[in-house]
């Protein structure tokens, strides 16, 4: 290919990026930019001044930010693994059912629903006010439930999770699951392999792909969680560093630490990043396709 | 295999109660004054206060609640439109092309998709303060029209159509705008619904922007309104955030129903 017609190619290319580009500079990669430049300032009010690396010595040392990752790492760690393996299951439960539809739409449904209406649904069933549950126990003889409390708090959001995503990643590992060529399933049956083994030795199997990057999504979103607890935190009274999320934002907006937040934000960009990285290089592929 | 079937739907019924509980507590709850919300019962009230709620919620600041019905409408619309055309513009670019710095630009954008979104609404807080469009609707819209992970979608979305279709066109002499909006877009149309309603539903369920950049109850989508609703002794009236919330979310539930085979989500185009 000539240099003219690579240039002209190019100009046309960029006409058709350009409305796209225009936004994203103004709303996202300036903003970055500027929030890494203004990272390195320390700040009263409207005071501002050159502090070098400063902020972010503070947040690598600062125990309140840290502390915060305890709820993403319980997510991480409980709910991500618990929510896979439901997903997993019931994505072969729709294969194993005939007319699985309605299974699938009322699993489905609950990603219909915005996570601060999610919150403050299951934070009202939880409630010591309004739970259905309080008077149904005392009726066995069970009282003074609190199911609302700090210690108990972290059980009621791996609730509304679960409840929020499971039916969706069911739902992609199922697609996953029907793209699996049918040869495979019916070669092993003729070797004689039942469906169990067929689903562990055979579909599973092929299914990793999908769940690593499901578990890579699903680690970027625990990480950044702030919407459920943050209803949560209308009943119950939580540490303004909970999350990490909800420490960056009451700093910010409570505490008037503009610059320390940011810095705050970008170190958890940092970790969000260096977890997705795998996620970035299988996409990455996708271009070479018509290369 | 039948007594097999009856397993599955056991474990199906039992999963599917936990799944429809927030669903049937809300529609019953609809029907609640306070007092019968206290009383936390399984059933509906009685007597119904479902009007008494509906007219409570309409009612609620002079009627910010359609202020806010309108906000949702206008932000999530413009923004979805918007940004899935220009995703579309976008990918078109990707797939037809060999150009200056192209892969370069692909990761740049794919890697600025994984920035969470406070280590840019909070700059971006920053930049709308200067250019004194805190607290406007320009502060929700703007954003909402940059779709990164929409980028990615659509080129998935343009390879999956195949060479031959451009090629024919081209031998009859079509321009590349031609080739965009009469046999791109056409094919495309699947793909541009699906995206068209997730983003309008992610724009729709955003709390984190407008709460960071509204202050006037007025200019709040609906997500953001009915957090607000307070008795005028500053207590919160449960049965109208309950009202308020299920309007909330009727409109994509309804979205969700008439469009369920456009809202089949997709993370991998590769696996075939």
């Amino acid at each position: 290919m000539n240099i003219k017609r690579k240039i002209f190619l190019s100009a046309k290319a960029y006409l058709f990026l350009a409305p796209f580009l225009i936004f994203f500079i103004l709303v996202i990669a300036y903003p970055v930019v500027l929030g890494v430049y203004l990272s390195f300032f320390g700040q009263r009010g409207a005071r501002m001044w050159y502090v070098g690396g400063e902020n972010y010595l503070s947040v690598l040392t600062d125990p309140n930010f840290w502390s915060g990752f305890d709820i993403p790492i319980f997510l991480l760690l409980v709910q991500v693994p618990l929510m896979l393996f439901i997903s997993i299951f019931i994505a072969l439960l729709y294969e194993q059912i005939k007319h699985s539809q309605v299974y699938r739409l009322i699993f489905y449904l609950p990603y219909a629903i915005p996570g601060i209406i999610a919150g403050i649904v299951w934070s009202y069933i939880f409630s010591k006010s309004m739970s259905p549950f309080i008077p149904l126990l005392s009726f066995f003889g069970i009282h003074n439930v609190n199911f609302l409390n700090l210690s108990t708090l972290i059980w009621i959001l791996l609730i509304i999770i679960l409840w929020e995503w499971t039916g969706y990643t069911a739902l992609i590992i199922y697609s996953t699951l029907l793209s699996i060529p049918r040869e495979y399933a019916e070669a092993a049956k003729i070797d004689g392999a039942n469906n169990m083994q067929i689903a562990f030795y055979i579909k599973i199997p092929l299914l990793m792909n999908t769940v690593l990057i499901l578990f890579i999504f699903n680690a970027i979103g625990a990480l950044q969680v702030f919407n459920e607890p943050w209803m949560l935190g209308a009943l119950v009274t939580l540490p303004p560093n909970y999350t990490p999320a909800m420490y960056i934002y009451n700093e910010a907006f409570y505490y008037g630490d503009f610059t320390y937040a940011i810095a705050m934000g970008l170190v958890l960009a940092g970790v969000i990043f260096s977890i997705s990285f795998f996620f970035l290089r299988t996409a990455s592929k996708q271009l070479q396709i018509h290369e | 295999m039948k007594n097999h079937n009856l397993k599955f739907h056991i474990v199906g019924i039992i999963l599917a109660i936990f799944f429809l509980l927030p669903f049937y507590w809300i529609v019953i709850s609809l029907t609640k004054n306070s007092g019968q919300l206290y009383q936390g019962t399984f059933f509906f009230g009685i007597p119904s206060h479902f009007i008494d709620n509906i007219i409570g919620v309409f009612a609620y600041k002079n009627g910010v609640f359609v202020n806010w019905i309108g906000n949702s409408f206008l932000y999530a619309g413009v923004g979805s439109l918007a940004g899935t055309f220009f995703a579309a513009l976008a990918g078109f670019a990707f797939r037809r092309y060999q150009f200056v710095g192209k892969k370069i630009l692909f990761i740049i954008i794919l890697g600025f998709s994984m920035v969470p979104g406070f280590a840019t609404t909070l700059p971006l807080f920053i930049v709308f303060k200067n250019l004194d469009w805190l607290n406007t609707y320009w502060s929700i819209i703007v954003p909402s029209v940059v779709n990164i992970f929409g980028v990615y979608l659509m080129v998935i979305y343009w390879n999956q159509i195949p060479e031959e279709i451009f090629d024919a066109a081209r031998i009859d002499g079509a321009g590349d705008a031609f080739l965009f909006f009469r046999i791109g877009l056409p094919n495309l149309l699947p793909g541009f619904t699906t995206l068209l309603l997730l983003s309008f539903v992610g724009i729709w369920n955003n709390y984190f922007l407008p709460l960071v950049m509204l202050s006037s109850s007025d200019k709040m989508p609906l997500v953001l309104g009915i957090t607000t609703i307070l008795s005028l002794q500053g207590f919160p009236v449960y049965n109208l955030t309950i009202m308020g919330a299920f309007l909330t979310a009727l409109p994509l539930l309804i979205l969700f129903f008439a469009f369920q085979r456009f809202l089949v989500p997709q993370l991998t185009g590769a696996i075939k």
